[in-house]
């Protein structure tokens, strides 16, 4: 294959990309887009102004952490459980990828029908004598700390991270395990020793882009998140369709912010792995 | 005595069961199902009307669906080859080319939809292929390359590439290599990342939107505006209709891959 | 040097970016059109497309259009339509970035009102005059205010009046038979049934906020004429008062609002709370058709006046065809059209037509023209409708509401 196309590899996927980045960028300073009239820094200054900003993008970070940290740990469960070998752990990792390719707005739907206060689960509650009202459900849509996204969207997140789980114990994970109960390891410290640093190294940059994409993901958190705090996603579509297009040049202010998000992610992780690298 | 691993096992099975069944039966439910008001644990009344906007005149997800799925296929192959190639490159790279590799492979995968749509949008129209399905079709591959070349450069760095150097010593060309040797070989990598970029376009909603003008139509974006009008029954059959395609082709993937060692039953 | 070939692509485009970065005027072509006489323009129009780009959310505006409108023009005009898809901001954004990108036009026919207006003209985007040259211009009841100003403005021959809406809120005549008829009425049942009542985030949301603005400020007088910062100041004050006074008893404590309208017709078919509202006072009606509302859902005006306001057509300065779009116009100004657009099982969408000025058989269609019996009688609509102001109140008000109230949540 190519040996030295690395720097084009790079460039090509990242250019399309840079442009955007250049066009909100021009945007947001007022030189391009609707309702731009020539270059300000107006929008940066109403961005920053703007309460909403910070406590939304609080909101998404601690969204995003913890759905990604429910998605893992249910993926290195599952994992860990049903190794190759039974035919029951077999249906079982088939039935955990099988919402894979359900898309986020079926997702969010799906959140909505079942966990809404006059849901599915609201109603089986009702059923059984327990409310009589669905103001008496816990409200988990809708909700300040927007659990009913978070358990939605882990469950949405969770099938990926499990596929490469998988895949992770299956290539490296057996032979190592073989070799480490050939040394006399037994059970827990097995998976302490072996099984968990082979899930955690190779899940990381997995891990790393399920975080960025739903710290930035709008379908499922229009349908579930609260109005307040306004999730960071919501906030810049709100700027980007406001009836005054003067709201638009804040729209790529947001747009900027959430970019920096999601190339922090991944920053943190490529640091990480860099100090890693150097420990071992 | 059972085993506390046993037992967990014993647990989360039928939660598995529940977490891959439950969509199916609930989108169905909705999707032929109307006056279904709290209380009712079911629909007041069934009617099949949702499913002639799939198929009969005028009908809107019909042609969605046609236009998600061609998309998705295309996308899907795009970004199959281009991940390949440039996440064996970047894998084969060191030092800082490489950091600055796999760095730009994760920008559009880390990059809000909307940070890239605009930019592309102007440059595409630019380019005489704003608002239209092959305008689409480019943004589309933008993100879906970004997540193919991960996955290569993760698969191409732990590889390694020893059949490949025993086919060069016996005298095989760089194009016979990569076609007797890597492509059957990396069988199933290369359909996972088809599946993989087919997922990223079939989902997308906001680089579709802007890209396509509005003009382009997927599936969903007709769910979109069928859940902002408060038609919930169309938006449950325009749901049912995403979830299945990807479903099958998930289970076609396993037949076709039957006779490949799989990490799936 | 194999690799440079993969580099004109990028290269392309970011000279597009560049070309994106300079304005491309518009090609003037079109402007002439609307000067020409009405014969050469349906000559022009016979055998073209237009592309009109429209909000296709609701399944009974669909079927009227696709299933009554095209056929008629296609066989009458010889004009075959096209839908696509796209709704006031969204349509600014791409017509705007469509003569950034000095891109051909993608419509011809763009269903807009209010505020998405006053942006296409703010812009140079929209071509005219054209609207008072169609023929059945003639049967427009200008003598309405609601009509011949659109949010205020001078439609000035840049668009077409098309249909009238006026907004209610709907109640469910099951769960609450005697509904509060007024905003202190109102206000009274909020604090008496806690966590029954509350409005989205988006445009009709707001459009609840500024009917309470015009009848807790002094009446719609008060904010008449443009624009008035003082006066304005004064109306939010009290609508955010009263807001904040009965914000308690407000679903979920005033904490979160639904996200638009859909949502909040959800809580109220599920019996979450006991109102929702519209902009279409016939949209409870076919809402029920359709199973999405209980049966016992009802219209409802309060006295105290509720905003009407009409929506229309324009044509975008970069249309490929602005002559079949002013013949499609024309067509569903005609009475014809208007009627069965008026008709509750078709959309019940109000008629911008003066009936008196109709030749017959059409005058007496339209008197006799059956309404839904659950809908609101229309001496009660005209009684209670009031005209839109000025945009920047909307615009304002949702800033405003946005930064004071959403986002100051009482914990």
């Amino acid at each position: 294959m190519i040996r030295r196309g690395a720097g084009l590899a790079a460039f090509l996927v990242a250019t399309p990309v840079l442009i955007g980045i250049a066009y909100s960028a021009l945007a947001s300073v007022g030189l391009l887009g609707p309702g731009s009239t020539g270059f300000s820094t107006a929008s940066w200054a109403s961005a920053f102004d703007d309460p909403q900003l910070l406590r939304g993008l609080g909101w998404s970070l601690w969204v995003a952490s913890a759905a990604t940290a429910l998605a893992t740990m249910a993926a290195v469960v599952v994992a860990a459980l049903f190794r190759p070998g039974t035919r029951s752990s077999g249906v079982a990792r088939l039935l955990a990828v099988m919402p894979l390719p359900l898309s986020h707005l079926a997702a969010g739907v799906l959140g909505v029908l079942v966990l809404g206060q006059s849901g599915l689960l609201a109603r089986g509650a009702f059923m059984a004598g327990w409310i009589d009202q669905p103001a008496a459900m816990p409200a988990l849509i809708y909700d300040q700390w927007g659990i009913g996204l978070i358990v939605v969207l882990a469950w949405k997140e969770f099938p990926f991270l499990a596929l490469i789980a998988f895949s992770l114990l299956a290539d490296r994970g057996r032979a190592l395990e073989e070799a480490a109960r050939t040394l006399g390891a037994r059970g827990r410290a097995v998976f302490w020793a072996v099984t968990w640093p082979v899930l955690w190294r190779g899940l990381m940059p997995a891990v790393v882009a399920v975080f960025a994409f739903v710290a930035g993901t709008y379908e499922a958190t229009v349908l579930l998140a609260p109005s307040d705090p306004l999730a960071l996603p919501l906030l810049t579509m709100e700027r980007y369709t406001d009836v005054g297009v003067a709201k638009r040049g804040e729209a790529h202010v947001l747009v900027l912010i959430g970019l920096v998000v999601g190339i922090g992610a991944v920053a943190l992780h490529e640091a990480a792995r860099a100090r890693d690298r150097r420990a071992t | 005595m059972t085993s506390v691993p046993a037992m967990l096992r014993r647990g989360l099975l039928p939660l598995l069961l529940l977490s891959a069944a439950m969509p199916l039966a609930i989108l169905g439910l909705a999707s032929i199902g109307s006056d279904w008001f709290f209380p009712a644990l079911l629909p007041g009344t069934f009617s099949l009307a949702s499913w002639r906007n799939v198929v009969g005149t005028g009908a809107l997800l019909g042609p969605a669906l046609l236009a998600s799925a061609a998309l998705a296929l295309a996308t899907g192959l795009a970004a199959m080859v281009f991940g390949a190639f440039a996440g064996s490159a970047i894998a084969a790279a060191t030092g800082w080319r490489r950091v600055i590799g796999a760095g730009a492979a994760f920008l559009p995968v880390a990059a809000p939809p909307v940070a890239l749509a605009t930019g592309l949008h102007a440059t595409l129209l630019g380019a005489g292929l704003g608002s239209s399905i092959v305008g689409v079709f480019v943004a589309h591959v933008v993100p879906a390359c970004g997540y193919t070349t991960l996955y290569f450069l993760g698969i191409f760095t732990v590889r390694e590439g020893g059949h490949e150097d025993a086919a060069r010593t016996l005298g095989a060309g760089r194009f016979d290599v990569l076609r007797r040797v890597t492509i059957p070989m990396m069988h199933r990598e290369l359909l996972e990342a088809l599946l993989l970029g087919a997922i990223v376009s079939w989902g997308q909603v906001a680089l579709t939107l802007v890209a396509g003008g509005g003009s382009v139509r997927t599936l969903p974006l007709e769910v979109i505006d069928y859940l902002v009008a408060g038609q919930d029954q169309l938006a449950a059959t325009g749901s049912l209709l995403l979830v299945i395609p990807p479903l099958a082709a998930f289970g076609l993937m396993r037949l076709a891959l039957r006779n490949v060692e799989l990490v799936l039953p | 040097m194999r690799g440079w070939r993969w580099l004109q692509l990028p290269a392309l485009l970011c000279g597009a970016l560049v070309m994106a970065c300079d304005r491309v005027a518009p090609e003037p072509t079109s402007r002439a059109i609307a000067a020409q006489p009405w014969d050469s323009v349906l000559a022009q129009a016979r055998g073209s497309t237009v592309t009109w780009r429209m909000w296709r959310g609701d399944p009974s505006i669909n079927a009227f259009i696709d299933q009554w409108v095209a056929p008629r023009l296609l066989e009458r005009f010889g004009i075959t339509l096209e839908v696509v898809p796209g709704q006031g901001p969204g349509m600014v954004n791409l017509l705007v970035t469509e003569r950034e990108a000095g891109a051909r036009g993608s419509s011809d026919l763009l269903w807009i009102n209010g505020a998405t207006f006053a942006s296409l003209r703010r812009e140079d985007l929209l071509l005219g005059p054209w609207a008072d040259r169609l023929p059945n211009a003639r049967y427009i009841d200008t003598a309405s205010v609601i009509i011949a100003r659109d949010f205020e403005q001078d439609p000035g021959g840049y668009e077409s009046p098309w249909g009238q809406v006026e907004y209610a809120l709907i109640y469910d005549s099951a769960r609450v038979p005697d509904p509060p008829r007024s905003v202190a009425e109102l206000g009274a049942w909020i604090d008496a049934h806690p966590g029954r009542f509350t409005h989205d985030q988006s445009f009709s949301g707001m459009t609840f906020l500024k009917i309470l603005m015009y009848a807790l400020g002094g009446g719609v007088e008060r904010f008449q004429g443009g624009f008035d910062s003082t006066a304005y100041a004064a109306g939010r004050d009290s609508v955010l008062g009263w807001v904040t006074r009965h914000r308690a008893g407000f679903w979920r404590l005033g904490a979160t609002y639904p996200a638009g309208v859909a949502e909040l017709h959800r809580l109220f078919a599920n019996g979450e709370i006991d109102f929702s509202m519209s902009n279409n006072e016939n949209e409870v009606i076919s809402k029920v058709r359709q199973g999405i509302l209980p049966a016992t859902a009802r219209p409802l005006l309060l006295r105290d006046g509720m905003l009407a306001n009409a929506h229309y057509l324009g044509i975008p300065v970069n249309a490929r065809n602005p002559a079949g779009a002013m013949v499609v116009a024309d067509f569903l100004l005609s009475p014809e059209a208007q009627l069965e657009k008026l008709r509750p099982e078709v959309w019940a969408d109000g008629s911008v037509l003066d009936v008196s000025r109709l030749p017959e058989p059409w005058r007496g269609r339209f008197a006799a023209q059956a309404r839904d019996p659950h809908a609101l009688s229309p001496d009660s609509l005209r009684r209670y409708a009031r005209p839109e102001v000025d945009p920047e109140y909307h615009e304002r008000l949702t800033d405003d509401w946005r930064r004071t109230i959403r986002a100051n949540t009482p914990r």
